[in-house]
C-alpha cells in the first residue's frame, strides 16, 4: 500500500472490493491507518473550513495581521497563566483524584457510559464520588481525565485535570470526584489518551 | 504487516487474558476508525460508539463461540463494523422519516454517510492553523482543489503551471504540518469555543 492508494481511497475512488481489501489491511497494520486517518481529518479539516468561508484559502499573506496575531496570542496565554496560578492557589484540595488503595473515604459511586440517545445524564451524589467510566481503554497506556463545567451558552470551563491515568481494566477508567466542591449544573469527564491527537471521549452528568 | 497472528490473539482472550483483549484494541482501533470515519459522514459521537461497539462485539465473539479461522480476525472485524455502520444508519433514516426503503438503502452505501451532527472540531482548527502558516497563496488554492475539488493532480500542476514533483512537495509538505499541528498543539474545547467553530 502506498500513498496514491491512500489518496483514492480518502477521495472515495477505489471500488468497492479494493476499498474492503484495503480497510482489512488498515486493521492489520494500525501504522499504516493512522496515516490514512490522518489523511481523513485533512480532507474533513479543509471541509469544514470552506463552509465557513472560502476565503481563508485565497487570501493574500499580511505580515501585519500576522504580528498582531502573535501579540494577541501571547497576551492571551499571559493571561490564562496568571488566571491559573490564582485558580490553583485558591483551592488546595483535589477536586479530581485518581483512585487510591484506601478507598474508604468515597461516600458513593457513579458509572458513566456513552449511551447513544439517552435523555438524561447521570446525577452526582455528594461527598468524595467514586467514578466508574465505562469504554474500551488500553491498560497499556496512560490517560488525561479532565473536568469540565459546561454553561448555560454551552461555554466550557476546565475545572480540573489528572494526568497519567491507567484504566484499571480494558473496559473501566475509576476517578474520584469531590462533589462538595461543586456547584449545581452541568459537567463533562473528558478522557483522552496522553500525548495523542486522538479525540477525547465525553462523558457528561450534572450536580444537583 | 505488524498484524498479531489471530489464532495465538483469539486463543489468549478465548483463555480470559486480559491484556489480549488490549492488544486486540490497540491492534484493530486504528483502522477501524479509517472504516468507520469513511461510514459515519464527519459525525464524531457516532465515529466514537460505533468503535466501541465494534470492538465489544467482537471481543465477546472471542470469549464465547470464537471465529471458525482465526487468521480472518481483520476480515471478520471488519465486516462487523460496517455492518453496524450500515445498522445504524438504517435506524438513524428510520427515526428521521417513515420507513422509505430507497432512501434506506442509498444511505447506506458507504460513499455517503449520515450528516455530520458533531463534527472533528480538531481537524477544522488544525486545517484553520495550517493555513495560516502556509507561505503561499497557491499552495493553499492547490490543497482546495485537490481534497475539495477532487481535481486530479495533472490537471492542477497543468493549470497551476506546477511540475509534478513540486506539486508532491508541497501536498507532503501541508500533510506534515497538519499532523505536526495535531500532535503538537493539542486543542482545547475552549479553543473550539474561542474560534467560533
Amino acid at each position: 500500500m502506498n500513498q496514491q492508494q491512500i489518496e483514492q481511497y480518502v477521495a472515495g475512488k477505489m471500488s468497492q472490493a479494493e476499498a474492503e481489501a484495503f480497510e482489512v489491511y488498515c486493521l492489520e497494520n494500525p501504522e499504516f491507518a493512522k496515516q490514512v486517518e490522518f489523511e481523513q481529518r485533512l480532507k474533513a479539516g479543509l471541509a469544514q473550513v470552506s463552509r465557513g468561508s472560502t476565503a481563508e484559502f485565497v487570501r493574500s499573506n499580511n505580515p501585519l495581521r500576522m504580528r498582531l496575531a502573535a501579540a494577541a496570542a501571547v497576551l492571551l496565554c499571559l493571561s490564562a497563566g496568571f488566571y491559573a496560578f490564582h485558580a490553583r492557589s485558591r483551592h488546595s484540595q483535589p477536586l479530581l483524584s485518581a483512585v487510591s488503595g484506601d478507598l474508604s473515604r468515597t461516600t458513593g459511586t457513579m458509572r458513566l457510559a456513552l449511551v447513544r440517545g439517552a435523555d438524561t445524564a447521570p446525577a452526582l451524589q455528594k461527598g468524595r464520588v467514586r467514578v466508574e467510566i465505562v469504554g474500551l481503554f488500553d491498560t497499556g497506556v496512560h490517560y488525561v481525565v479532565s473536568l469540565d463545567r459546561l454553561g448555560p451558552k454551552k461555554e466550557v470551563d476546565t475545572l480540573a485535570t489528572l494526568s497519567g491515568q491507567h484504566a484499571s481494566t480494558p473496559m473501566t477508567l475509576e476517578v474520584v470526584i469531590d462533589s462538595d466542591r461543586l456547584e449545581r449544573g452541568a459537567y463533562s469527564l473528558r478522557v483522552r489518551r496522553q500525548s495523542s491527537d486522538e479525540e477525547a471521549l465525553d462523558f457528561g452528568f450534572v450536580k444537583f | 504487516m505488524d498484524f498479531v497472528p489471530g489464532g495465538e490473539l483469539t486463543r489468549r482472550i478465548r483463555e480470559g487474558d486480559v491484556s489480549a483483549e488490549s492488544e486486540l484494541i490497540r491492534q484493530f482501533e486504528p483502522g477501524l476508525r479509517v472504516l468507520l470515519r469513511r461510514r459515519t459522514g464527519g459525525d464524531h459521537g457516532l465515529l466514537q460508539d460505533l468503535v466501541q461497539d465494534t470492538l465489544l462485539v467482537v471481543i465477546q465473539r472471542l470469549r464465547g463461540a470464537g471465529i471458525d479461522d482465526p487468521q480472518k480476525l481483520p476480515a471478520f472485524t471488519a465486516q462487523t463494523a460496517r455492518n453496524l455502520a450500515i445498522a445504524s444508519l438504517r435506524k438513524a433514516e428510520r427515526q428521521r422519516t417513515d420507513v422509505d426503503s430507497d432512501l434506506t438503502d442509498r444511505n447506506a452505501d458507504p460513499s455517503q454517510g449520515v450528516e455530520g451532527h458533531a463534527e472533528d472540531l480538531e481537524a477544522a482548527l488544525a486545517v484553520r492553523a495550517l493555513l495560516r502558516e502556509l507561505p503561499h497563496a497557491r499552495d493553499r488554492l492547490m490543497l482546495k482543489r485537490f481534497y475539495l475539488d477532487d481535481h486530479d493532480k495533472e490537471i492542477i500542476c497543468e493549470e497551476m503551471d506546477l511540475s509534478e514533483a513540486a506539486f508532491n512537495q508541497a501536498l507532503s509538505r501541508a500533510r506534515r504540518q497538519f499532523r505536526q499541528i495535531l500532535e503538537e498543539r493539542g486543542f482545547s474545547k475552549r479553543d473550539l469555543l474561542s474560534l467560533g467553530l
